[in-house]
């Protein structure tokens, strides 16, 4: 495995063997060995599920991993002591009220001179100092949320390197680069190199392989908790990398005759968000729908658009054939579609209410009687029908949905519209932090109530999913949809393959548009 | 079902019932003389009434999310109001009732806007609004006391029906009229839903704005009812009322989510509240405690009624997930029954 850039004395900065880690019912890494040498830059890919976080958290201390791990970090091997991990996640802990110097300034311990006038002058020409160390110009006194994303991240990796005594620390950058364009990326990745130049190793994740092949030294690719690969630059190829990333199995789809499609449920054009450039969308009666891509593709702001809850707006929408104004949430159920969120705690449910209370806001108005009196009797029998349709566990209407697992949180989230019987039911992430057991349950009410006739659009990060349980599924990647596959196609490794894409494509501005279907999931890309 | 009534008896659930039983043994001992009077326990019905119904309508907006700090000067506002109308202006009874509602609703539906429409934090806006209220407190009165509000006004705070005054009767009208909009009504889920997750209740179609307008002006309205019925009873307009009315409500309205509702805000347990501590209060007045008793009470329970609610959650929480545990590891059978018989 890869240590062709170490010499003798230049032990690695960190050496991971045979590290597992298992959570009940699932092995998110099983053995897994990496070392991280002095000035590497290493990219970590692997798709939705494949025990990168996992990693990141391990390393983290977030979580502990099974016995017989070995983690270790290296001495910098100049008598400097030893080497630290740093860690920037894709939020990067920055207080955007405060100014750079102010933010550098956060993580250091004040000491006896917590007191004494803070040293501006001197501080100011520091942070310039080492955000120019980075290659870029930044106005150090403005607040760091008038800055660019990229800007940002090099304030942030600048931060940690502020408070390194030495030079040999490995710095872990989880997705840094998901909210960040063509020109961005650019800056950001000069910094990056200079970090390693200055003889850090640097783990660096991302889903955009274009990124990976131009940055790192060394790629190491996991699937299922297992790492498959580790291999140094020059060693592969875009299509190599999707290749690993996907893996090969491509599981024979299943021969289904696809159903014939219903009448159009929804049909939207238009829609535009922050993250979407532009998107069109026909969901049909008795169809499930995915739409699939990775993170920053668009996919997350699909849903929320088409209900009128996220930042984005349709031009046109037309819902069971009735033409409307772009909706806002009340006009969105009261015309048939339900809308389950990514964000169960803060968008999905009313946690401290009880699961009977939940199940029955959206739709009260069958519950009332004289003088808006709710009819309890006729709620709690209802309620129990559908916890026992979704099979809640445990099946107790009054308790309150924080105390349930989330698999059966989201059972509840799911039976509180699957009850107002919607023509289209919009979901995000619907098996986000929903146990094995509850993600099969899930499925099954997404299939029945598409065979009862709703339309189903599901968006998700996990491939695996998608290509379980759609009829078709849109790819997006870069806010623009770049491929279509339908059930007789429809594989877990070309959905991943489609929405990492080509190296070119995703970095060209006019090169993107690309609607028209794929019909073979290995020809989507070919521009290595 | 014994589990159920056991639950219901539980100190969690009705502590401030235990809390008053033992401090009335106490007192009952301490200074039987005067603690056992009925007329003791009479003027403390009577003098808690305002504050009791202030605490109602407060319970109204935190419920809805919405915390109204300009509560205690609604009421001097109120209480100055119909002074004004029914002495300076002359008006006739019912409409300077009519009137004054009016008002306290106004001043409600502009904090409602503020927090609304403005997305001015309901902490500063409301108070803001009290400082305002303030100033126009002096300004109608020139900070000097309205005399003369006629005996058929004082009527409202004084009348007795079965040895209490009218406003604890009030009180009790208004409490069952709150109680039953939030907690037996579609409106009322609706406004708990909206105080327990803003977002979730918008996008589960809840209007969450009307929402907090609605009950910010029904908070101020309640708001000036009692001011009212605080000049009612002590037969003058006082511009100086308000302000002391503020922590009072503010403690019995979360000591009385930590009673029967299991951390909810709620009527009933608002209610009691006030009258515990109304009751620690006069008992520790009458075994010869300082002047500042009052504030030190009001402001040690409302510490400790909301440090109580928070260690109440995480502790329920953390049970939770120590069931959930013990479910996964035990087969699901063995843990099935731990988790039931736990819960």
């Amino acid at each position: 495995m890869g240590r062709q850039r170490l010499t003798q004395q230049n032990q690695p900065l960190l050496s991971v063997r045979g590290l597992s880690k298992t959570f009940p019912g699932l092995k998110a890494l099983d053995d897994v060995s990496l070392e991280v040498g002095s000035g590497e830059i290493i990219a970590l890919v692997g798709q939705n599920g494949s025990g990168k976080s996992t990693l990141v958290k391990v390393l983290a201390g977030v979580h502990q991993p099974d016995p017989g791990a070995e983690i270790a970090l290296g001495e910098s091997g100049d008598g400097e002591g030893q080497a630290g991990l740093h860690f920037i996640h894709q939020d990067l802990g920055l207080v955007g009220t405060l100014s750079t110097i102010e933010n550098f300034d956060l993580g250091r311990s004040l000491g006896r001179s917590a007191l004494m006038p803070a040293p501006v002058r001197a501080e100011a020409k520091r942070a310039q100092e080492l955000v120019a160390g980075f290659g870029a110009e930044i106005d150090v006194r403005a607040p760091v949320e008038k800055l660019s994303a990229a800007e940002r991240a090099i304030v942030a990796i600048a931060r940690a390197l502020d408070g390194w005594e030495h030079p040999r620390n490995v710095l872990v950058l989880d997705e840094p680069t998901a909210s960040l364009h063509g020109e961005e990326v650019d800056k950001l990745f000069v910094a990056v190199r200079r970090v390693a130049e200055r003889g850090a190793g640097v783990i660096f994740i991302s889903h955009r392989l274009d990124e990976v092949i131009e940055l790192a030294d060394r790629v190491v690719c996991l699937r299922d908790g297992k790492l498959i690969a580790d291999v140094p630059r020059g060693g592969y190829d875009h299509d190599d990398l999707v290749e690993l990333i996907a893996g090969e199995a491509l599981t024979a789809a299943e021969e289904v005759a696809p159903r014939a499609p219903g009448k159009p449920v929804l049909r939207a054009r238009g829609i535009r968000a922050p993250t979407i450039a532009e998107l069109d969308l026909e969901l049909h009666e008795g169809e499930i729908l995915g739409v699939s891509g990775v993170l920053g593709s668009g996919r997350e702001e699909v849903a929320a658009t088409l209900f009128g809850a996220g930042l984005g707006e349709v031009d046109e929408l037309e819902i069971d054939g009735v033409a409307t104004r772009a909706l806002d949430p009340r006009r969105a159920i009261a015309a048939g579609v339900a809308y389950v969120p990514g964000d169960r705690h803060r968008e999905g449910a009313v946690m401290k209410m009880t699961a009977r209370e939940n199940m029955t806001l959206p739709r009260l108005r069958g519950l009332r009687r004289f003088g808006g009196r709710l009819d309890g009797r006729a709620e709690r029998q209802e309620v129990d029908g559908w916890i026992d349709r979704v099979a809640v566990r445990p099946a107790e209407p009054e308790r309150a949905l924080e105390l349930f697992s989330g698999g059966n949180q989201q059972k509840v989230v799911l039976a509180k519209w699957l009850r107002n019987e919607p023509k289209a039911l919009l979901m995000d992430e619907p098996t986000q932090g929903v146990d094995v057991g509850a993600k099969a349950g899930i499925f099954e009410l997404i299939a029945h109530a598409a065979a009862a006739g709703a339309g189903v659009l599901v968006c998700s990060s996990d491939a695996k999913e998608l290509a379980l349980i759609c009829d078709r599924v849109l790819v997006m990647r870069d806010g623009y949809v770049v491929g279509e596959m339908s059930k007789s196609n429809l594989s877990e490794a070309g959905l991943v393959r489609a929405g990492l894409g080509g190296g070119v494509a995703s970095k060209n501005g006019g090169a993107r548009v690309d609607q028209k279907p794929e019909t073979e999931p290995e020809g989507v890309q070919n521009n290595a | 079902m014994p589990e159920r009534i056991a639950r219901a008896l539980s100190f969690r659930n009705i502590s401030a019932l235990y809390i008053f039983v033992v401090m009335f043994i106490v007192f009952s001992i301490w200074v039987p003389d005067t603690f056992l009077q009925w007329n003791t326990w009479k003027a403390l019905f009577d003098s808690q009434a305002v504050t009791a119904i202030l605490a109602i309508g407060l319970v109204i907006s935190i419920t809805a999310g919405a915390f109204d700090l300009a509560i205690g000067t609604e009421l001097g506002f109120g209480a100055i109001v119909v002074a004004w109308f029914l002495v300076d202006k002359g008006v006739g009874l019912v409409p300077a009732i009519v009137f004054t509602l009016l008002a306290g609703g106004l001043v409600g539906l502009v904090n409602g806007l503020l927090v609304t429409k403005a997305k001015i934090d309901s902490f500063i806006a409301t108070l803001g609004m009290s400082s305002v209220l303030l100033a126009a407190i002096a300004w109608v009165s020139s900070s000097q006391q309205i005399l003369g509000v006629g005996s058929s006004f004082e009527d409202l705070g004084t009348a007795e029906i079965f040895g209490l005054t009218l406003p604890v009767f009030l009180m009790l009208a208004v409490g069952l009229v709150v109680w039953y909009v939030l907690e037996k009504t579609a409106l009322g889920r609706r406004v708990y839903a909206t105080g327990g997750n803003i977002e979730a209740a918008r996008l589960a179609g809840v209007r969450v704005s009307a929402v907090i307008i609605g009950s910010l002006v029904s908070c101020g309205v309640i708001a000036v009812f009692a001011g009212m019925l605080e000049t009612a009873s002590i037969g003058s307009g006082d511009p100086t009322v308000g302000p002391s009315y503020l922590l009072p409500a503010f403690s019995a309205a979360f000591l009385g989510s930590t009673q029967f509702r299991g951390g909810r805000f709620n009527v009933w347990g608002t209610i009691v509240a006030v009258y515990v501590l109304a009751t620690g209060v006069k008992g520790l007045q009458l075994a010869g405690a300082p002047i500042w008793i009052p504030n030190l009470f009001n402001g040690a329970a409302l510490l400790l009624a909301v440090g109580l609610a928070k260690y109440e959650a995480t502790a329920t929480r953390a049970g939770a997930i120590r069931r959930l545990l013990r479910f996964d590891r035990n087969r699901p059978d063995g843990g099935r029954s731990a988790a039931e018989g736990a819960s």
